[in-house]
């Protein structure tokens, strides 16, 4: 006998109000995001009809654009070369100054939650803070050019990829530690011995993923002055000589497509 | 009370917050030679036993003497070098899986070996023999360059017992250490353990099958509701002692 075709009987379940506190917290769930997005829409200036009469513009645009300047290449290709070696090195320093304070800012290896709170305010100030802002503060403190790149990306990268390591810490199995800690080994053993080749493979793909996001935003940095083929995307815009604009924009893409796969790649091999 | 005894377990208790007794003024002692199976259900107090006598976790009350020293009255540098006394075996094995057996085999003698040496993972001729005569004493020799996590479980866990043996440990605890076996691999570890008691370690396991504890330990030791209820040499384990370690099982157990 199966259960479909088993005498009926009527199991009793509990009733439902019509207003029951669940629907009423839905319907508010309901009403409080759609006033954030209808305040946000006014806060924002969505203006439609300014996007229909820009369109074309930029169209026309497209159309001046073409072809595109080759003459410039090797100088474009050069400072396409600076943004890449910009977030290399940037990211490079991030990574060797993030290397101590992660151990410090992860909850199971810390030494003291005294250390563990500071470096965690610490790291959430660096990451607060866009590489964008940090190089506009450089370049008034050092100077125009690449090394003021360099210095944001540096600094708001240490802070997000010590966060990253540290959470990747956090996420492996106790068990190898406490055995490891089990042998009467000190801390900075354990750490080496148990921890690092467990996490090491997903502290380098963190690493590349940041240099890979470097990448893409340091070419943004340039229109600080920091730099990179930003540099020239922002004098092409002032000068609105669109043949070279769209050389550079191309430049870029083939940058970033290269980088990505790159990256992609490498971090595939890891696991 | 044995004389002699490496290891001396007197009155410990352990409460975990709000009100679980984990622990409730049990008492026992090793002596070393001796393989002593600790039974009892699932929330007994067995894994609160192990943790509070290697100071994983710290008791309420009563002490842990191994050496003539009170783990639980001991930190830092004192708490270590008593540790080197004891070694752990785990049911999940807590192996490096990215190291090499022999490497984890040499994770036996991290407190004696220089920092510099553990940082750049290179060690010396006598460490590297001494792990091969480990992994031979366990009879994995021909798996000494292999992954640890490409091991089986069974060799995982022998894996374990040599890295206990580097240690030099004059106590082996294990938790639970072939519960996650099949029956034939389990036979091994156990046998493997029997070998390394007769060669005067004490052994302390957990176990799960009442059949295995009788076939290989000396003395059986068991736990109900965190109280010893039982410790008797294994030939005196009856019926009515198994009846009062099993059946209806207390509401008032720990965590497992």
């Amino acid at each position: 006998m199966t259960l479909a075709s088993s005498p009926a009987r009527v199991y009793p379940e509990p009733a439902v109000a019509w207003l029951s506190a669940g629907r009423l917290r839905f319907v508010g769930v309901v009403v409080a995001v759609g006033a954030f997005y209808s305040v946000s829409w006014q806060l924002a200036r969505v203006d439609l009809a300014k996007l229909a009469t820009g369109l074309p513009r930029m169209a026309s645009w497209a159309v001046k654009a073409w072809p595109p300047a080759t003459a410039e290449l090797p100088v474009l290709a050069l400072r396409a070369a600076e943004t890449v070696a910009m977030a290399a090195i940037g990211t490079t320093a991030a990574a060797v100054l993030a290397l101590p304070v992660c151990v410090l800012a992860a909850r199971n290896v810390t030494p003291s939650l005294l250390l563990y709170y500071p470096a965690r305010w610490f790291l959430n100030m660096l990451r607060g803070i866009d590489s964008f802002v940090f190089a506009l503060l450089f370049v008034a403190a050092v100077g125009l050019g690449p090394f003021a790149g360099v210095l944001g990306i540096a600094l708001h990268t240490w802070g997000s990829t010590a966060k990253l390591w540290a959470e990747a810490i956090e996420n492996i199995q106790p068990g190898p530690l406490e055995a490891a800690a089990a042998t009467g080994a000190s801390r900075l053993k354990v750490v080496a011995f148990a921890l690092l080749p467990d996490v090491l493979p997903s502290m380098v793909s963190i690493g590349l993923f940041w240099w890979e996001f470097n990448v893409r935003a340091s070419t943004v940095l340039g229109v600080v002055g920091a730099g990179g083929i930003g540099q020239e995307l922002k004098n092409s815009m002032d000068l609105l000589d669109f043949p070279r604009l769209l050389t550079i924009l191309g430049l870029i893409l083939v940058m970033v497509t290269v980088i990505d796969h790159t990256s992609e790649w490498l971090r595939r091999r890891l696991e | 009370m044995p004389d002699g005894a490496i290891i001396r377990v007197q009155g410990l208790t352990k409460t975990y917050r709000p009100a679980v007794r984990a622990l409730v003024d049990v008492s026992f002692a090793v002596r070393p030679g001796e393989f002593v199976a600790v039974l009892g259900t699932s929330g007994a107090g067995k894994t609160s036993l192990f943790r509070c006598i290697t100071g994983l976790t710290g008791a309420d009350a009563g002490s842990v003497m191994i050496h003539g020293r009170d783990i639980c009255r001991v930190g830092g540098r004192e708490l270590r070098a008593a540790r080197r006394e004891v070694a752990l075996i785990f049911q999940q094995f807590n192996l490096v899986r990215r190291l090499t057996a022999i490497q984890n085999v040499i994770a036996g003698r991290l407190a004696q070996l220089p920092t510099w040496r553990v940082l750049a993972r290179r060690f010396g001729r006598e460490d590297r023999q001494l792990a091969l005569r480990c992994l031979d004493e366990v009879g994995l020799l021909d798996r000494a360059y292999a992954r640890a996590d490409r091991l089986s479980g069974g060799q995982q866990q022998r894996v374990a017992i040599a890295r206990a043996l580097a240690q030099d440990a004059k106590v082996i605890l294990a938790d639970e250490p072939v519960a996650s076996l099949d029956p034939e691999s389990s036979a091994t570890v156990l046998e493997t353990l029997r070998t390394v008691a007769a060669a005067g370690v004490a052994v302390v396991a957990s176990l799960h099958q009442v059949h295995l504890a009788t076939a290989y330990a000396d003395r059986i030791v068991a736990l109900r509701s965190g109280r010893l209820v039982e410790d008797a040499p294994t030939a005196r384990l009856d019926a009515r002692a198994l009846g009062q370690i099993y059946e209806r099982a207390g509401v008032a157990g720990g965590r497992p």
